[in-house]
């Protein structure tokens, strides 16, 4: 059997996906960066210039901009980990001999299936200001009348936090699947051995449970990383960024830039900005992964 | 014995307690569907809020009379549909050929595959715009399923999936004088239901709820999807909830029985393509 | 240019005297009664009209703009063309519209009212014509206002001096059970903001740009008269007098004594209080009441091959009996003088004839003409999202004029391009 034919069936084989993502893709990602030194506006019937850096300048000196590469760290910062400590949590607790477990498992699965923007508009509604909102009578219940009324989406310190809530609670069932699967697959033999050599539960799943789930973890956290940096349709539909910029994220203000001012340019300098920091991101991350197992 | 009653009843009592919390804001969606639009709010902070009073179909009448939801709806399930079948085929090679066919430039090509990962559509919805105007695809279902087909992350979860396969099957098939094409349909597939199940879904999730993209490259009702219907209830206050929550629970039902249709081979899906990080 | 046009033209008879002639109209899908109306406005017209199809389209309103922009990108744009009318300057510099004054009859332009050809007109050309135009002011609650013994003015000049306003809006707030007692709509979308409030800068003696030639907003939209303004709303804001409106109810729940809202709500007020329902002007900042004025316009697509037929569908619209048509379904002033004395709503004596007064003495102000209207909006909007924020009022309007001021810059002043 010789190389050559495997060879060019490898490449035959992924050529149409290949094709696929250069010309979707790539090329309008190509096109993107050329557009970034551009002054292009979306129908503008003046020529064209090239302007250099003055879009890139001009981003990094706008206040906006700044706070919305903050919140995308800060709001990755959260969610990751709490949610995938969740998203563990719910694995855990479902990864025993229970009645019920696949309406459990369907119950916490179930918030995934709802688009992003039908999710946003409902939580809207849940963090209604004044004393009759959703969540305001109900943390008003639970206190037994201590909580006072919050308008969570128009307060600078609540606003982000209100909109981590609504995705953790609108992804953390993903990553719950995820982890079951993999908590199913580890070999029941690993966890015999530990009880006879007189483990504890807490011990089992620090030595055998955590370890088998490394790969795992490091999978589901880089997705969540990537689909953190990517927050725009809650922000788009419950809090236009605000309050103060407060939630403005760096999707949200390409998509602000090209559609509702349409400084396409504009748009373009911010996608290739955002390309090089979440390339940044992901790569310091799985260095840090390759770091902790060698 | 009776602290193993305790610990299940404790952790029973953790799973309804974060059962309801997750079921709570969907209960809040459905029940609001079948009231009238404006008890919706009023009784957003009360009990009533989850439980439905009555069983009225007024909202979903509404929908109907509003847009014409079947011709939305035919038009989600035929662009999604598409995305999905032509993905699964194209996205699953070529994570075959980037995992088990050895040729030049494969590590190059698979980093930059890996790199584009990163890119959502809003951040290249203009360029990519400006560049399908070219090619006079506008108002067709061409334009919002071919972008969509080569997808970097199924190529990933299909790669993952295939790096951890034996070699065995492959190399019983190719002695038997079975070309590759042959080894990967009758050998491979069969073999990996999970991953084609759990690359289906998430595509589906994804398609589903797209709203930019055919906001741009489509006008009227012969060829939009769901997402866009939808944006017709967003008129000048006083809002419609009851006709917005009707329309949300009428969009999310075929997603939910794809997902539990496919939720047994998904769950082991996930196993084996996450697994190997 | 002469001769593509008379070719045009030759083509057009050709088409209509063998065949029906397809004319693509793009309207927002507005209100269901709004809808309707045009739909069946639309089916008349083509039974009456045998060789012109219009063929109707309704386009979500949500993103309305960046649908329209994408599909004159695309070349994919209708004959007839709906748009809020603030967008007009944009499109015509764009050259996607054509000058209406030759397309219409003089007769129909002389009925109009004169807020209707200002607002349309750009470079001295109509681009734009609207069925209806829109009412802003303020509805109040007779019994709550006598209580707090405050005077009811009933004509623009009479309008409350903000003083006064103020001092109504704490005797409410005393009289009210958790203190909020005014309404400004702050759970609508977008547009609202820029139409609803940039009315207090004139009225206070500033604006959102320098009129004259449309070149700046540094030193209007943040000088002393305009910052004067909106430090005023931000006070009323954060004392708390501002109901947050989630619902769009806070008016019939009679949560709030007064609500700085259109024309469109009337219909719905009306119902919940009936003969204790007034309409107030907006309140006197110091240069007399200043409102908004405008809505959606038709206007004719620059490349359209049917131009004419599309100009029959406008005059077809514009006859007084589909203007009360379509003022009927959304409640809508009506855009010609003799629509107007059909009217009962806006007729002299007729409970909203404030609006038409507001409309045809100069109280109500048009956007800024220019194609940075879309910008001139963005910004301002979002000075009033970090205002009602608490950010101080003069370092968010500073901060608005300053991006206005660099997208004119941008555009070199958006010189006006000759496609003629």
């Amino acid at each position: 059997m010789s190389r050559q034919p495997l060879s060019s069936a490898g490449i035959l084989l992924t050529l149409p996906a290949l094709v696929g993502l250069l010309v979707f893709v790539a090329v309008p990602f190509m096109l993107a960066i050329v557009l970034a030194f551009t002054n292009l506006r979306l129908g503008s019937p003046l020529p064209l210039e090239f302007v250099g850096l003055r879009q890139f300048l001009r981003l990094f000196a706008d206040p906006a901009f700044t706070h919305a590469l903050i919140n995308n760290l800060l709001f990755a910062a959260v969610v990751v980990p709490l949610q995938t400590v969740l998203a563990l949590a719910l694995a855990l607790l479902l990864n025993q001999p229970l009645r019920g477990r696949t309406v459990f498992r369907t119950v916490f699965f179930l918030p995934v299936v709802f688009p992003l923007s039908l999710v946003a508009v409902v939580w809207i509604l849940i963090f209604a200001p004044g004393p009759d909102g959703l969540l305001n009578s109900a943390l008003h219940w639970i206190t037994f009348g201590h909580w006072q009324a919050h308008d969570f989406l128009h307060d600078p310190l609540l606003a982000l936090p209100a909109i981590m809530l609504t995705s953790i609670w609108q992804g953390a069932g993903f990553q719950m699947v995820i982890l079951l699967a993999a908590l199913q697959g580890i070999p029941f033999e690993l966890y015999e051995a530990a009880r006879i050599d007189g483990a504890g539960s807490w011990q089992r799943f620090w030595h055998i449970t955590l370890p088998q789930l490394r790969n795992t973890l490091i999978f589901v956290m880089l997705v969540t990383t990537i689909l953190a940096f990517r927050l725009f349709e809650q922000v788009q539909i419950m809090t236009h960024g605000g309050p103060r910029h407060a939630t403005t994220t760096v999707m949200y203000e390409a998509v602000q830039a090209a559609f509702s001012r349409q400084q396409v340019a504009r748009g373009a300098a911010i996608t290739v900005i955002f390309f090089i920091v979440v390339l940044l991101v992901t790569a310091l991350q799985r260095q840090f992964a390759r770091q902790r197992h060698d | 014995m009776q602290a193993r009653m305790l610990a299940t009843l404790l952790r029973y009592l953790g799973l309804v307690i974060l059962a309801i919390l997750f079921i709570a804001p969907i209960m809040f969606m459905l029940s609001g569907s079948f009231k009238p639009d404006a008890q919706v709010l009023t009784e957003a902070g009360s009990w009533q809020a989850f439980i439905p009073s009555q069983l009225n179909l007024e909202n979903y009448h509404d929908v109907f009379a509003r847009v014409d939801f079947l011709r939305y709806l035919l038009n989600s399930i035929f662009i999604t549909g598409m995305v999905v079948l032509l993905g699964l085929v194209v996205n699953s090679l070529a994570g075959y050929g980037f995992a088990r066919l050895p040729w030049r430039g494969r590590k190059l090509m698979f980093a930059l595959v890996l790199a584009i990962l990163i890119l959502p559509l809003e951040a290249i919805a203009v360029p990519l715009f400006y560049e399908v105007t070219l090619f006079g695809w506008r108002n067709t279902y061409l334009v919002q399923i071919l972008p969509f087909i080569a997808n970097a992350f199924s190529i990933f979860l299909f790669y993952t999936f295939f790096l951890g396969m034996p070699h065995e099957l492959e190399e019983a098939a190719r002695i038997d004088g079975a070309g590759i094409l042959r080894t990967f349909f009758s050998i491979i597939v069969p073999n990996s239901k999970p991953v084609f199940a759990t690359v289906a879904i998430l595509t589906f999730l994804t398609q589903w709820g797209v709203y930019i993209w055919p906001l741009m490259v489509t006008s009227g009702e012969t060829v939009r999807p769901l997402p866009l219907a939808i944006a017709t209830f967003y008129t000048l206050p006083p809002l419609q909830w009851g006709d917005i929550f009707a329309f949300g629970v009428m969009m999310v039902l075929p997603i939910l029985l794809v997902f539990l249709f496919f939720q047994r081979w998904f769950i082991r899906g996930v196993v084996a393509s996450g697994i190997k990080g | 240019m002469a001769v593509a046009l008379t070719a045009c033209e030759r083509g057009e008879q050709a088409g209509s005297s063998s065949q029906q002639l397809s004319v693509t109209v793009w309207a927002h899908a507005g209100q269901a009664s709004e809808r309707r109306t045009l739909e069946r406005q639309l089916q008349v017209f083509n039974q009456k009209h045998p060789h012109i199809q219009a063929k109707l389209t309704f386009i979500p309103e949500r993103s309305y703009n960046a649908q329209v922009q994408a599909a004159a990108i695309a070349g994919d744009l209708p004959d007839l063309l709906e748009f809020d009318v603030p967008y007009l300057y944009n499109y015509a510099w764009q050259g996607r519209l054509q000058p209406l004054e030759t397309l219409l009859p003089t007769s129909l332009q002389q009925d109009l009212l004169p807020s209707i050809i200002a607002q349309g007109t750009y470079q001295g050309h109509l681009y734009g014509v609207g069925t209806f135009d829109s009412g802003l002011g303020l509805y109040g609650r007779r019994s709550r206002l006598l209580q707090v013994h405050a005077r009811i003015p009933a004509t623009p000049d009479q309008a409350w001096t903000i003083q006064e306003f103020d001092q109504i809006l704490q005797r409410l707030a005393r009289h009210d059970k958790d203190g909020a007692v005014l309404d400004l709509k702050l759970n609508y979308p977008d547009e609202w903001f820029c139409y609803a409030f940039s009315p207090i800068l004139q009225s206070a003696g500033g604006d959102l740009i320098d009129r004259r030639d449309y070149q700046h907003a540094t030193g209007i939209l943040n000088s002393p008269a305009s910052v004067r303004a909106m430090t005023q709303l931000q006070h009323w804001l954060r004392d708390g007098l501002v109901d947050p409106n989630v619902d769009d109810a806070a008016f019939v729940k009679g949560r709030v004594a007064l609500s700085w809202a259109g024309h469109w709500e009337y219909r719905r007020y009306h119902a919940a209080f009936g003969q204790d329902l007034v309409v107030l002007p907006l309140p006197n900042f110091g240069r007399g009441s200043r409102t908004g004025q405008g809505s959606w316009v038709w206007g004719i697509t620059r490349h359209s091959t049917a131009a004419r037929q599309a100009a029959q569908i406008i005059e077809y619209l514009m006859q007084p009996t589909q203007i009360l048509a379509m003022t009927d379904a959304n409640a809508a002033v009506p855009a010609t003088r003799t629509a107007i004395q059909l009217s009962p709503l806006y007729k002299p004596g007729g409970p909203l004839h404030l609006f038409v007064q507001q409309l045809s003495e100069g109280v109500a102000v048009p956007r800024p003409r220019t194609p940075a209207y879309p910008v001139i909006s963005a910004s301002f909007r979002q000075a009033f999202a970090d205002i009602r924020n608490g950010v101080p009022v003069q370092q968010a309007l500073d901060h608005a004029a300053q991006v206005i001021d660099q997208d004119i810059r941008d555009n070199h002043g958006y010189p006006a391009i000759t496609t003629h």
